[in-house]
């Protein structure tokens, strides 16, 4: 966010190019039990706009959130629908105990769209303030179809009860100016502005496939505004594709029993409870509060995780250079850094006084949120950038841009590799020196994915579409190529070297979006900890975790409180695997959705569970409809797997060759290194498709990944569009 | 000899205690959760507990990650 | 400049007179829940009394800035502002932020001196510090 203050010369500009192509009115009514049981319809192709009920079998089947978000998409398109279809739509809702102040990480927001980059759904939870505003609006998702013949806004007034589509041709379209003018245009008083939320991108994603959307919240304190990143698959893309510059919702007047929930009290004790808990454990557990998920990078680094040069290796002797210290320098602690109303695990960290030496902010300076370890790992440590700056500069303009940091970093880091084996040369890359470590060179490519000029928009093009390219343009070698891009389904890889988990593997490919981390994250308990030594035991944590995970995201949560923060007592009452689950938090949980809902058939944590498993498996029959959604598009590439050259066998030489001799059963003396490298190539890709049999079985599919008819009803998903798209499936036979 | 995690094996010293056996494995994660033969060592006892040769070492790295 | 309720825990009789005139004051009704000072049997004739002791901390915890210290050092709640989150509760070093259940906002001692003028053993006295 820029520190410049918005004239009203500006607002008027802004205010005097508006002009209103749609308006539809609504009795606002009060949210009852954690829901506004109805969802709101814009069609910006048409420019319509209504409200669709919400009925009992929708909130039983889908819960609200992501659940919400597919059942909505799976009815707005269809098998050949593309991103950039007009039918394609960005749905966005919060949940059930969405908007819950007392409780820590209730503000989420979950965008889905069909992915530019996957093709199939693509799910991204993010922060914010839009979510539940938009429910104490009146609504709990909203649904944008359609592509605009003109630059427009969406606003939601929550007060008023009042919708418009208007037409705003001068509003900036990057997210770091437009929030401030939104905030500016739609809130007067600190109260109101608060009570403002965008969605918004830029014009980076304009030009690539990897852009992000940015959910604003206004921080009183600092007296602006603030953003968190729905980062993955692309979302900003097609909502710049639908030319909207932002969605906006104003609804003044959150209380702690906006949700009108059935039991306050038991969701106050709850809250309290747990605001204690982070206020006595944080300091000594993971230090949320002071580093947000910044002091995960020394860990990776210590452990071999954390991806070096395109995840060749996990680490490095200079990674130092990018440890939390180095960014606490730029962190103010001067207010509550909860993205939403009471996170008091607040790992949203604020970074200011960054002055901008490159691109068309240059010599400004700027504040940013974050950045996260996520960004720190793949813009520094896997493009080899050991310098804290130039991170937070990308930071700063990633988020601008409306560009995914995940996605750049792993995209970026490929490129660097290609350019360092002579795939790619200075030729091709327009004078760009592509070498592992250059900040310049990453920093020029970000640029001119805003301008849409130069390599840095073929990067922006993602993994999948460069391997495609420099194959098809420049003669690359394919295999070699599958091999290092770092892609899956066509999503880029978050920040986690992977190869000595097997069940972190199959926690990436089997993703139902792509590889992001945050349906599983067994890295330590299997490689580490080594708690699931068998195929039944990754099974089972395979199961377990993604669909605990994916509850989180059905109700408009955060899962940082649920493990990032646990009770004192909770290894020794509880062993092993149970304890990972932090059964204390589970039971929070169930206690939260009962005393919010009233569903007193909601006892236990497999209870939840369950409900996360129709939504997860209703997904992952979505994705059979888009042409994906079987086996094949869970393979991965052998970089995550193992060592693809001799060098990367060769930096850790003891470990494989002791793999080698223990698990393999071949004595590596006498052998090349190429040789011991195929071996131990085949051993570990025969693991990973036992791994995936393995899981398959428990989660109730077919060989093929297909869930099964049997599966379909017990879950009561069996509508006749999934039992069709099964039947056709199945019948094609293995 | 020390078995960690039923995964690695860790050559045994006299004297060795919890913290110089989490320094031999590199573990230099902050918060652990340590079993000797099935019985959790509280966190202030690993600078004087000693582990003794052929001890079944246990080492939880407790951490949330992405 | 703060003032604040003083507690000589030794002199406390455990006659519980202070909760009841605080809930009276701020809610109409005798409720030791609803009291912003606390009395607990500790055993042997020893009493605890909680109650705030304005330090603010909960001020900076605040996420919507109803939390603030008035002229006279006492930090005090504006109920139009507070969403009732409760950070401020679960972050209090002394514990003397208090909810009561179904009450949105959470209450706490404002220094106003009542009970201690009513504390029969005058373990109580509000009294202006300097800073």
């Amino acid at each position: 966010m820029e520190m410049k203050e918005i004239t009203q010369e500006r607002i008027e500009a802004l205010r005097a190019g508006h002009k209103v192509l749609a308006e539809f009115h609504y009795e606002p009514r009060p949210v009852e039990r954690g829901y506004a049981g109805k969802t709101l319809y814009v069609n910006v192709s048409t420019n319509t706009i209504g409200a669709k009920p919400v009925d009992e079998r929708m909130k039983r089947t889908f819960i609200g959130g992501r659940g919400f978000d597919l059942w909505l998409l799976w009815n707005a398109v269809k098998s050949d629908t593309r991103w950039d279809s007009p039918e394609n739509e960005i749905v966005i809702a919060s949940g059930p105990l969405g908007g819950i102040v007392q409780y820590p990480g209730t503000g989420k927001s979950i965008a889905v769209t069909i992915s530019p980059l996957t093709g199939i759904p693509v799910d991204s939870n993010v922060g914010g303030y839009f979510g539940p505003l938009l429910k104490f609006s009146g609504f709990d998702a909203l649904e944008v179809q359609g592509i605009a013949d003109r630059e427009v806004i969406v606003f939601i007034d929550g007060n008023a009860g009042l919708v418009q589509i208007m037409e705003a041709p001068e509003e900036s379209v990057n997210s770091h100016i437009l929030a401030e003018e939104i905030v500016a245009l739609f809130g007067q008083t600190p109260q109101e502005k608060q009570g403002v939320s965008s969605v918004s991108s830029g014009v980076g994603a304009e030009h690539t496939l990897i852009g992000c959307l940015n959910f604003s919240f206004y921080d009183p304190r600092r007296k602006l505004t603030r953003l968190k990143q729905a980062g993955r698959g692309g979302i900003g893309t097609v909502l710049r594709k639908k030319k909207i510059k932002a969605l906006v919702v104003k609804y003044v007047g959150v209380k702690g029993d906006s949700n009108h929930p059935t039991d306050l009290e038991t969701i106050q004790q709850v809250g309290a409870k747990m605001h204690r808990e982070i206020y006595e454990r944080d300091p000594i557990m993971f230090t949320m509060r002071l580093d947000g998920t910044n002091h995960l990078t020394k860990i990776m680094n210590d452990y071999d995780i954390l991806p070096v040069h395109n995840f060749r290796y996990g680490s490095h002797p200079e990674a130092e250079k990018i440890y939390s210290p180095h960014f606490q320098k730029y962190f103010v602690y001067d207010a509550p850094d909860g993205c939403w109303y009471g996170c008091t695990l607040a790992c949203a960290k604020f970074a200011a006084g960054l002055e901008l030496r490159t691109g068309p902010y240059k010599g400004q300076t700027v504040t940013v949120d974050g950045p996260e370890y996520e960004t720190v790992a793949g813009i520094g440590a896997n493009c080899g950038i050991w310098d804290a700056h130039a991170v937070l500069e990308a930071n700063f303009y990633c988020d601008a841009y409306g560009i995914d940091t995940i996605s750049f970093g792993t995209a970026m880091a490929f490129a660097m590799e290609c350019y360092e084996e002579g795939i790619l040369t200075p030729e091709i890359t327009g004078g760009l020196k592509l070498n592992f470590g250059n900040a310049d060179a990453m920093l020029e490519a970000l640029h001119q994915m805003s301008r849409g000029e130069g390599f840095g928009v073929i990067i922006g093009q993602g993994v999948r579409r460069m391997k495609q390219i420099f194959v098809e343009r420049y003669g690359a070698d394919p295999q070699f190529l599958q091999d290092i891009g770092m892609e899956a389904k066509g999503l880029e890889y978050s920040e986690y070297v992977t190869k000595e988990s097997l069940a972190q593997q199959g926690g990436y490919g089997l993703a139902n979006k792509g590889p992001q981390h945050d349906e599983a994250w067994l890295i330590f308990m299997d490689a580490v900890n080594n708690q699931i030594p068998t195929f039944e035991d990754k099974a089972e944590a395979l199961h377990y975790f993604p669909m605990w995970r994916t509850w989180f995201g059905l109700n408009g949560l955060c899962k940082l409180p649920w493990n990032d923060v646990e009770p004192a007592d909770n290894r020794t009452r509880y062993k092993g695997i149970e304890a990972a689950k932090v059964p204390e938090h589970v039971e929070n949980y169930v206690r939260l959705f009962r005393a919010m809902t009233g569903r007193d058939d909601v006892q236990s944590g497999a209870d939840l569970i369950r409900m996360s498993e129709a939504v997860y498996n209703f997904q992952r029959i979505f994705n059979l409809k888009m042409g994906s959604g079987t086996r094949e598009h869970d393979a991965i590439p052998y970089r995550s797997v193992g060592p693809v050259t001799d060098a990367e066998y060769e930096s850790r030489a003891e470990r494989y060759d002791q793999q080698l001799r223990e698990l393999v059963g071949v004595d590596p003396s006498g052998m090349t290194t190429a040789e011991k490298r195929q071996a131990l190539r085949r051993y570990r890709e025969a693991q990973y498709e036992k791994l995936i049999d393995a899981v398959y079985k428990r989660r109730g599919w077919n060989e093929r990944g297909i869930p099964t008819l049997e599966k379909v009803r017990e879950l009561g998903i069996d509508f006749p569009e999934v039992v069709a798209l099964i039947e056709a499936h199945t019948q094609k036979g293995t | 000899m020390i078995r960690v995690n039923n995964k690695w094996e860790i050559e045994w010293q006299p004297g060795m205690t919890i913290r110089d056996l989490l320094v031999a494995c590199k573990f230099t994660h902050h918060y652990v959760a340590v079993s000797v033969n099935g019985r959790l060592v509280p966190a202030e006892e690993y600078d004087t507990w000693l582990v003794a040769d052929r001890d079944e070492v246990q080492v939880i790295h407790i951490i949330a990650g992405g | 400049m703060r003032k604040v309720l003083i507690t000589h825990n030794e002199l406390c009789v455990g006659c519980h007179l202070c909760e009841e005139v605080c809930s009276q004051a701020w809610f109409k009704e005798i409720n030791p829940a609803k009291s912003a000072i606390r009395i607990t049997e500790l055993g042997n004739a020893d009493w605890g009394m909680a109650v705030c002791n304005q330090c603010g901390e909960c001020i900076a915890v605040c996420p919507t800035e109803a939390l603030y210290r008035d002229k006279a050092g006492v930090v005090r709640i504006k109920k139009d502002l507070c969403v009732g989150c409760l950070s401020c509760v679960g972050f209090c070093p002394t514990r003397t932020m208090y909810y009561y259940a179904g009450y949105v906002e959470p209450f706490k001692c404002i220094s106003c001196g009542l009970c201690a003028k009513e504390c029969p053993a005058e373990a109580l006295a509000a009294e202006t510090l300097p800073d």
